[in-house]
């Protein structure tokens, strides 16, 4: 053992050298650091958010006026198609699990890098590739215009020609691939990846959220992969899964839809969960109240969320008894959420908030969540759900869910987590601003909506007569958007401007809870020098343990430097297993993305020959991928 | 805990050192996992051609719908019973691999690979005589049927490429990756047996329930 004589400084220079990145744009293709890749997500997430919320404008600003004329019914149709599509598969699932799941939860566990660095790269490729294949057909005149349920009949081939459906139902099982290799990644990464010492009774729950979500994912993604094979075969080659005359089922869709759409809106909405349960202790510098029932309730949420499903379909004519069931199991849902409302509102009580930036975008997160979990309890209450179907109620309660209560947090770990990403402060006040700025503007946006719904607005509708009355909340509505597209950029701007010219933040601005602050900003390749054992859930709360870890670096043990090494522990109480070697760069994730974008493309422009050559260059890639092995690189 | 005490798995370079690194650790390795994680997700795939099969059946006045015959079942039924059988060689290849017995290790793979290439060629042969008669455009039974009886042989096919896949593999000796690789592979082929039963119980089940 002779690393054992050499000082500190050659130990850590010797890390360097062995997670040496490949320089330039080579690295950034070739990259398996689960920080790039997060980053890659977050600029692609960026681009898609920002393509959706135009989307979102343009539509409020058709609806501004009654009787307008900003764009005609069809483009209309596409629009609020592509906008849910893009803001559902294509930005908060991506951001949340991709970008944040992807750059924070390694350093979380005190990792040196997701279980599958490479299959990470290739759920972030075939991401990107996805995005491509939708919006290239949007581009092309070919975007999907049956929102994004998609119902069948109307999206099949008789009443929906084109190949807009076809580039939906393909992108779809596309983007599902991405997403489900990244959660069986990420269940993987927190069993086997966490720090010795970190049994699951001591992870953050922070990753609970995010554990939940994967699994939510990696069982809801199959049921919508499955319809949309059903669409494409039924539009393409003639088969009748959904052809009533010959046998088939248009409810088909709906069961099979909303059984991966339900379990969806909880995996949108847990990964904020699990930001809140970040940020908030390290405002308040008190542990978060009642961690096991906060981490069970995470779970929770999506599991009960896989049997609620009918209660989208309420109006379909199921029998009695099973919209009475799906409305029970609808309102057990709210016990796991009230106990996470209460455990925030107690720690926030008990604790010394300090409201910074990220902070309020919490506390106005769980003013938002709270308001649209109310009025989605509503719809436990059968009758009301029937009289507001398909109205602006529906649109106001989900976008006051997903809006307020997925995308603020995200918004507030965009303030939280970027000194640690970027090494900088953000500018304080100008964050405080655009807080407020997207709060009011989102309220005044999505509020009013309650009201025409109630009115009897149905959505879905490019215009609307001057004579019923709903073009005052409308034109505030189209303000509300504005305001809240101008508080976007200011955040924005903010972050870019921190960049360029923020204070320098060091390791831990915020005294934060967790590991990701116990290494400098931005963190090294290989994330901590030594790797770390933890005893709590707050570990970078403890002292001792922290110093021990520099100790350690002093004394050479646990630097696992033979190699591109790190820890692997046992699943339920995080023993010390074994020392692996990890795969180093690699040129295959892109190239085995490119191959299957080849292959979609073929599908959807029906040359089978094309899509048939390229599955096998897939084949030839993934032996390619597999040819060396990690500790041969 | 030092990492003195812990073994550096993918370091072991033969079969003996690799048997051992393989048993010193504790639980299965994140490969396994991931194994796991595959088999939960296709599973699922798996398990919405079933439940869309026994949705359209118990909503069909005529299942199979007039004009299609009743499809085999003794056939069928035995050859998933011999499917079945490879999980056996599988386990037993499983077994050898975290002994370090090498050339037992191959020799039980090619033994299930053989059995169970036997068995998808019959099966393929088959399905496409099948279709032959019936067109899979015919009515929503035939699309559910020739679509999960197709799905279930691309899964046994999936199951033969990582078998010669390792194979290769396994020609240049044991390293903790094929290790990892065969324990995964044989969980791989138990699932795929398994769905095997399930689908062709489910698709010859029309005489029976």
């Amino acid at each position: 053992m002779t690393t054992i004589e050499l000082p500190t400084r050659q130990r850590v220079d010797r890390l360097e050298r062995m997670w040496q990145p490949e320089p330039g744009v080579l690295g950034w293709l070739t990259t398996t650091d689960h920080k790039r890749i997060g980053l890659l997500y977050f600029w692609t997430t960026l681009v898609l958010f920002g393509l959706g919320g135009a989307e979102a404008l343009t539509m409020r600003t058709q609806l501004a006026s009654p009787n307008n004329n900003v764009v005609g019914p069809s483009t209309y149709d596409q629009l609020f198609t592509m906008h849910g599509v893009t803001m559902i598969f294509f930005f908060i699932i991506p951001m949340t699990t991709g970008a944040f799941g992807n750059y924070l939860i390694p350093l979380m566990i005190g990792a040196r890098d997701m279980a599958f660095p490479r299959m990470n790269a290739l759920s972030f490729w075939v991401f990107l590739a996805s995005g491509l294949f939708l919006y290239i057909g949007f581009a092309a005149g070919s975007g999907p215009d049956g929102a994004w349920f998609g119902y069948v009949p109307l999206t099949t081939r008789a009443f929906d020609p084109g190949r807009g459906e076809d580039f939906y139902a393909l992108a779809i099982i596309f983007n599902g691939i991405s997403s489900s290799l990244a959660s069986a990644n990420f269940i993987v990464t927190m069993f086997k990846m966490r720090a010795p010492g970190m049994s699951f009774n001591r992870m953050p729950t922070f990753c609970y959220a995010f554990l939940a979500a994967s699994f939510g994912l990696l069982f809801a993604l199959p049921a919508l992969s499955a319809d949309c094979i059903y669409l494409w075969l039924d539009r393409n080659h003639g088969t009748h899964f959904f052809d009533v005359a010959k046998g088939g089922s248009t409810l088909l869709w709906q069961h099979l839809f909303w059984f991966f759409g339900h379990p969806e809106v909880y995996i949108l909405i847990v990964p904020a969960f699990g930001i809140a349960t970040a940020i908030i202790p390290a405002f308040t510098q008190r542990k978060i109240v009642a961690y096991p029932l906060i981490a069970i309730a995470e779970l929770l949420v999506v599991f009960i969320g896989f049997g609620v499903w009918a209660h989208h379909m309420f109006t379909v004519g199921l029998p009695t008894i099973t919209v009475v069931f799906f409305a029970a199991a609808t309102a057990m849902v709210v016990i796991p959420s009230a106990i996470q409302v209460f455990s925030w509102c107690m720690s926030l009580i008990t604790g010394m908030p300090r409201f910074k930036t990220p902070l309020l975008f919490i506390a106005g997160f769980i003013f938002m969540f709270v308001n649209g979990g109310l009025t989605g309890l509503m719809f436990v209450a059968i009758p009301f759900d029937q009289q507001v179907h398909n109205t602006y109620f529906v649109i106001a309660h989900f976008h006051y869910i997903i809006f307020g209560a997925a995308v603020f947090p995200i918004f507030g770990g965009m303030y939280y987590w970027f000194p640690k990403v970027t090494g900088k402060l953000y500018l304080e006040r100008p964050g405080q601003i655009s807080f407020w700025l997207i709060f009011v503007g989102t309220n005044l946006l999505f509020f009013p909506m309650y009201i025409v719904g109630l009115l009897g607005m149905p959505r879905e509708i490019y215009t609307y007569a001057p004579s019923t009355g709903w073009s005052a909340y409308n034109l505030a509505e189209t303000i509300g958007g504005y305001l809240t597209a101008f508080g976007i950029l200011a955040l924005l701007g903010n972050l870019v401007v921190s960049y360029r010219r923020g204070e320098p933040a060091g390791p831990d601005p915020w005294n934060g809870p967790t590991l990701e602050w116990a290494t400098s900003s931005p963190p090294p390749e290989y994330n901590f020098a030594v790797i770390p054992t933890v005893t709590s859930a707050y570990a970078n709360w403890d002292v001792a343990d922290r110093e021990r870890d520099a100790r350690n670096l002093a004394d050479g043990a646990m630097v696992l430097d033979q190699g591109h090494e790190t820890a692997v522990s046992s699943v339920a109480d995080g023993r010390f297993s074994e020392i692996v070697e990890m795969p180093h760069s690699s040129p295959w994730p892109p190239i085995l993305a490119f191959c299957l974008a080849m292959v979609f493309t073929g599908l959807v422009i029906g040359k089978i020959g094309l899509a048939a050559i390229f599955a096998l260059l897939c084949l030839v890639s993934l032996g390619g991928w597999h040819w060396k092995e990690p500790q041969e690189a | 805990m030092s990492e003195l005490a812990v073994p550096r798995t993918t370091q072991a370079r033969n079969a003996r050192a690799v048997a051992r690194a393989a048993a010193e650790r504790i639980g299965f390795p994140a490969g396994w996992w991931g194994m796991l994680m595959l088999i939960a997700s296709e599973g699922t795939l798996m398990g919405s051609f079933v439940a869309t099969y026994w949705y359209l059946r118990l909503r069909a006045p005529h299942w199979p719908p007039a004009g299609i015959p009743d499809p085999k079942v003794v056939v069928p039924m035995a050859m998933a019973g011999v499917l079945l059988t490879t999980s056996v060689p599988m386990q037993l290849a499983s077994l050898a691999v975290r002994a370090g017995r090498l050339t037992a290790t191959r020799l039980w793979l090619l033994l299930a690979f053989v059995v169970q290439s036997g068995y998808l060629a019959y099966e393929l042969a088959d399905y496409m005589d099948e279709l032959h008669r019936t067109a899979m455009t015919r009515d929503a039974y035939s699309s559910i049927y020739f679509l999960l009886l197709g799905a279930d042989h691309a899964h046994v096919f999936i199951g033969l490429l990582l078998e010669l896949w390792l194979l290769l593999k396994l020609v240049r000796g044991l390293t903790m990756y094929r290790l990892n690789a065969t324990v995964a592979i044989a969980w791989y082929w138990h699932f795929v047996n398994l769905l095997t039963v399930i689908v062709i119980g489910t698709l010859t089940s029309v005489n029976v329930v």
